[in-house]
């Protein structure tokens, strides 16, 4: 049964409903992912002091650029990790607000309220999912770039011409990603609004039942 | 023990009391059209006071045993951290709708330069001419949704309390409450780490003290290195110049890192909410305070945050070095583009781990709620 009190809509059960499917998969995801991350991170930062020391004692040009690539393709793989290890852990705080306040209504054996998911709980995994497309996309091209480049199929000028596209693919995918964290966060302070609410209605919800 | 009531100075302060609890809050219009105006700030305990003072949110208030006087006050400069009495529990998060509507314009700043980028892509005249001030507009919208983001955590800060309020009022209807026993202090084991047993609500941790002190700073100063940072950009697409390059890529990273910092205290402070709260909640019902140790997620969150700064310090550090020239520029800046993303990446690993330590504490008191509820004690 969904009903309405305030601006809020929210579910009616007599069960805790738990954590429902976003937030299971950030229960899960979250280390994984955060351990891509670093190991993205690390990945890019080696082969940039490896291209560094080949740009200061005079490397080919052609393995410069491929690189390039391969720095920026390894650093965002790192990116996209850590903004989906943030987004997990998000998803994961929902999920514990979500589940504890399910089992702290259960307990007292009365309605249980769940809020129903806001719309900027939806746009957070729209946005999230689109990002890290975003990111991805460009690193696979990256990563084809730079395998197109040391083999000499790809020009070094094509290169150069590919990265300037990349980057503004990239940023824009950053740029979607911090946003859908926002959203993320926002939602959190419609749960915790709620909560107080709810909490505040208890006692009476017992009184009368 | 006191019952409820209040006094005030000439100075417009408010001191007011319910129970034990004492409350400051700074007030403004003539005596019949009282208004709050400053954050209520729990002051402390009359138990605890016997003539000594407490410092909190730049507010200093001295609570003497039998009469409570305010007698030393400075003013409260900081936005506050705790809601006022003018804050109503029922209603949107004003700093959550501010934070989207920034968060919006951030996103457009960076749309701007990404279409900016990819007129230019094959045009290589135009290049030079543009790719440096898309490059500053980009990370000025990355700034400015980060900046979003700290005014929507401040919003959580609030909210949270607001909900540690509603616990206050409703828990002690909720459950039946064992007669007081001595509380046997200690350490116990729990699903979610170690936690302590006392009397009273622990301390405040001098990370959390540090957290709530510096989240303003950083965000004002990450913001405007960006912001400044963005003006040099132009210079550079002006000039082509390499100090100007150098100035804009160490200067708006450097402030993208002190923007991440500034969300980074932000989580601190949102888990002194949540470990202050929950203390308050428990020493206030007379049972068992439980509070967790400090998780080693969160240990490790602060080891990023700080390592991650450092390196968008030395990044900064590095691109002065190239600006005065002496140094192989193209191997530097070879190498500075990845190191000025690693701090930043470093940070947000840490911000994960801050994320994380906060689901485990929300679950913890969660867990502790149901047991109060159920137990009594």
């Amino acid at each position: 049964m969904t009903t309405t009190t305030h601006d809020l809509d929210f579910e009616v059960s007599t069960k805790n409903p738990g954590f429902n499917l976003p937030q299971r998969l950030g229960r899960k995801l979250w280390a994984p992912m955060w351990l891509m991350a670093l190991m993205g991170f690390a990945a890019g930062i080696i082969t940039a002091g490896i291209r560094a020391n080949g740009v200061a004692t005079g490397g080919a040009e052609t393995t410069l650029a491929a690189q390039g690539h391969l720095v920026t393709g390894f650093m965002f793989i790192g990116f996209a990790a850590v903004f989906a290890a943030i987004s997990f852990a998000i998803a994961r705080i929902l999920g514990v607000f979500r589940d504890g306040g399910g089992r702290v209504q259960e307990t007292l054996g009365v309605e249980v309220h769940t809020l129903k998911m806001p719309t900027t709980a939806k746009a957070f995994i729209g946005l999230m999912m689109m990002a890290m497309m975003a990111i991805l996309i460009a690193v696979i091209v990256h990563l084809v770039t730079a395998a197109g480049t040391a083999a000499g199929t790809i020009t070094v000028a094509d290169a150069a011409t590919t990265a300037i596209a990349l980057e503004a693919i990239r940023r824009l995918g950053v740029a979607t990603y911090l946003v859908a964290i926002a959203l993320g966060l926002a939602t959190i302070t419609d749960v915790l609004r709620f909560q107080a609410i709810r909490l505040r209605e208890l006692p009476r919800s017992i009184a009368g039942s | 023990m006191m019952s409820e009531g209040f006094c005030s100075n000439s100075a417009g302060w408010v001191l007011a009391w319910s129970g034990n609890f004492v409350r400051a809050v700074v007030v403004a219009g003539g005596s019949g059209r009282r208004r709050p105006v400053g954050p209520t700030v729990d002051v402390c305990r009359l138990a605890d006071t016997s003539g000594v003072g407490a410092v909190e949110g730049g507010l200093q208030v001295v609570v003497r045993p039998s009469i409570q006087e305010v007698t030393t006050m400075a003013t409260i400069i900081h936005p506050r951290v705790r809601p006022s009495a003018m804050d109503d529990y029922r209603a949107p998060s004003r700093p959550r709708t501010i934070g989207l509507a920034i968060a919006v314009v951030g996103l457009v700043l960076t749309a701007v330069a990404f279409v900016a980028n990819l007129v230019v892509t094959g045009d290589v005249a135009g290049r030079e001419a543009t790719l440096p001030w898309s490059f500053g507009l980009t990370t000025l919208g990355f700034g400015t949704i980060k900046l979003a983001i700290g005014v929507i955590l401040w919003g959580i800060i609030i909210k949270l309390w607001l909900r540690v309020d509603a616990i206050k009022e409703a828990l002690p209807r909720l459950a039946v409450l064992d007669p007081a026993k001595p509380v046997e202090s200690g350490t116990i084991a729990t699903p979610y780490g170690k936690a302590t047993v006392s009397s009273q609500a622990p301390s405040e941790l001098a990370i959390h003290r540090m957290a709530k002190s510096m989240w303003r700073p950083m965000l004002a100063m990450g913001i405007m290195a960006v912001a400044i940072g963005f003006l040099t950009s132009l210079t550079w697409a002006d000039t082509g110049s390499l100090t100007a390059s150098a100035w804009t890529q160490g200067l708006q990273f450097l402030g993208e890192g002190m923007l991440l910092a500034g969300v980074s205290f932000l989580l601190g402070t949102i888990l002194w909410s949540i470990r202050t709260g929950g203390g308050e909640v428990q020493q206030g019902l007379g049972v068992a305070v439980k509070t967790l140790k400090m998780p080693n997620t969160a240990k490790l969150f602060v080891a990023f945050m700080m390592l991650g700064l450092m390196t968008s310090v030395a990044q900064f550090v590095g691109y002065l070095v190239v600006a005065a020239g002496g140094v192989n520029t193209a191997a530097w800046l070879a190498f500075l583009g990845p190191l000025r993303e690693l701090g930043l990446a470093l940070i947000l690993a840490g911000i994960t781990l801050a994320l994380v330590t906060i689901g485990n504490v929300l679950r913890f008191q969660f867990d502790r709620i149901i047991e109060i509820i159920k137990t009594g004690k």
